[in-house]
């Protein structure tokens, strides 16, 4: 028998990394509504006139930028937006959906917002939908949300798990930008979570209340709670969609090591997006988020670099299945 | 059995969309206006462009210094929904030109704060005075508007006992209707939306 291959020993820490990025991205979307409000305190230099309130968020976010900048009025414009659209220190980067949502709302190309979605198109076909497993703040949300399903389900309240087809997406994303066409507004971006819930903490923090999109949020919440575990990525996100679509031919992988797998389906049982590492099929859906390759108990999950999926390897050959099988021939 | 349930659910169904759609909530939610007098951000583009051009990021918002960009909820219209606008009584636009400049999408031009730029592109509305109301107009010198208009003698100038004119290079940034200090105020923007569905 050949010497057992074993993953490199990171990959099953990455999952936890994502955990980490998806807690950074939350938390930047919380903070920098306060930047803003402590940039137009400070712009209007009145700090006398503040409430205690307001002179408390003054002293705090002084507190916690003074460190690295000079002058919060010009030096805190660096980063500004959500994970919809930002700005990095005068690189705007937009996500692909708000680029096919405009050209289908407009009829017509603005090369330089074109530009803005470079370079999440080109991670995209890298590394698949990393976005939604490991930037999207919804995810975040939504992956609390299944922790709450499971903590509900001991609790004896069922959960709901019904399965609806894939290809739903795929519509959604289409009516959506048709629709966008006919009443020539960017109305993807009104049911695409990430972009809600950059707006609602803003509206929240800034505006002194949340805006209507709260309530479409809470509904997929619902939805993803009572109906159908993860459902609204699963089957109805139009961004989503998209990035299944850019991120088909991807590079980066993950892929079963049939030598070590002993058919626990535990990487079935973890997958958010319902899909079948335990068969090899990942297929265009997979977010790369490692939630498998950390749960599987004999290494049997790795990456790899190639355009394809492996076709189905059987069972695995640490299953009784198998050795039954190599036993009877 | 299973096919002719299964017709019945398509047929409910059916009905269920037809009359959500058509229901007067949802023509409602698409033809809805507003009665508020807004104006849009600096360098906006014409109404229509402007909504199938901007995302609704709210990065105009996130970075306008002087907090005057509010965004819609549904008030104006589904196809309106989170666009920002400026209410000029309530915080003007003190034209610093930053929304644009952050602006990805092209919805708001990307200009430098400079006169040339400012008196040719940005075009938010247009100041009109109630003389009804203008306390100089009435004979008590006030002159206020004057003394808040960042293009003063370009866009507003005064003449005897401070009455104020309102003159072409008027940009509607509105600070002069956030300054004056007579309740209701004595001069207003008309939204330059406004101004092009009248004509």
């Amino acid at each position: 028998m050949s010497s057992k291959i074993t993953p490199f020993f990171l990959w099953r820490h990455l999952n936890k990394l994502r955990w980490a990025v998806l807690i950074l991205v939350f938390s930047m979307l919380v903070l920098l509504p306060f930047l803003h409000l402590y940039q137009s305190y400070a712009a209007a230099h009145a700090y006398d006139l503040l409430e205690p309130g307001q002179k408390q968020l003054y002293d705090a976010m002084e507190w916690l930028t003074s460190p690295f900048i000079d002058d919060p009025k010009q030096d805190l414009d660096a980063i500004k937006g959500t994970t919809w659209s930002g700005t990095f220190w005068g690189l705007q980067v937009s996500d692909p959906l708000a680029l096919a949502g405009q050209v289908s709302a407009t009829l017509s190309v603005y090369w330089p917002f074109m530009l803005a979605g470079l370079i999440p198109i080109l991670l995209t076909v890298f590394f698949g939908r990393f976005f939604c497993g490991w930037i999207c703040p919804a995810t975040f949300l939504y992956e609390l949300n299944s922790i709450l399903s499971l903590w509900l389900q001991r609790l004896g309240i069922k959960s709901g798990r019904r399965r609806f087809d894939r290809r739903l997406k795929y519509l959604v994303l289409l009516v959506g930008l048709i629709l966008s066409a006919i009443s020539g507004a960017v109305l993807v971006s009104i049911i695409y979570p990430p972009a809600i819930i950059g707006r609602e903490i803003y509206f929240a923090i800034t505006m002194g209340g949340f805006g209507a999109g709260l309530t479409f949020f809470v509904i997929t919440l619902l939805f993803d709670l009572l109906i159908s575990r993860r459902g609204f990525c699963r089957y109805l996100c139009p961004g989503g969609a998209l990035y299944s679509l850019l991120g088909r031919y991807r590079l980066v992988r993950i892929k079963r090591i049939v030598e070590n797998c002993n058919d626990c389906a535990k990487c079935n049982a973890v997958c958010e997006f319902a899909l079948n590492p335990l068969r090899d099929n990942f297929g265009q859906e997979c977010n790369n988020c490692t939630a498998c390759i950390s749960v599987c108990p004999t290494d049997a999950l790795s990456f790899v670099i190639r355009p394809h999926d492996d076709p189905d390897q059987g069972p695995g050959h640490l299953s009784k299945q198998y050795k039954q099988r190599q036993s009877g021939k | 059995m299973s096919d002719r349930r299964y017709f019945l659910k398509e047929l409910i169904a059916g009905a269920l969309a037809s009359t959500v759609l058509k229901s007067p909530l949802a023509e409602a939610a698409f033809t809805a206006q507003t009665s508020l007098r807004y104006l849009r951000p600096p360098g906006a583009l014409a109404e229509k462009e402007f909504l199938s051009h901007c995302i609704r990021c709210g990065q105009c918002g996130e970075i306008c210094p002087n907090r005057c960009i509010s965004f819609f909820n549904l008030e104006n219209g589904v196809d309106a929904l989170n666009t920002p606008y400026i209410i000029p009584r309530e915080q003007a636009c003190i034209l610093c030109m930053k929304c644009g400049q952050v602006c990805p999408t092209g919805a708001i031009k990307p200009l430098e704060r400079t006169a040339e730029d400012i008196l040719g592109n940005v075009k938010m509305g247009k100041a009109q005075v109630n003389k009804n109301l203008c306390l100089s107009w009435q004979g008590k010198t006030c002159g206020v508007c004057y003394r808040a208009c960042p293009l003063a003698d370009v866009a507003i100038r005064v003449g005897l006992l401070e009455r104020p004119f309102v003159l072409d290079g008027c940009v509607g940034c509105g600070l002069c209707e956030r300054s004056c200090i007579q309740i209701p105020q004595a001069i207003k923007i008309t939204p330059q939306h406004n101004i092009e569905n009248m004509s």
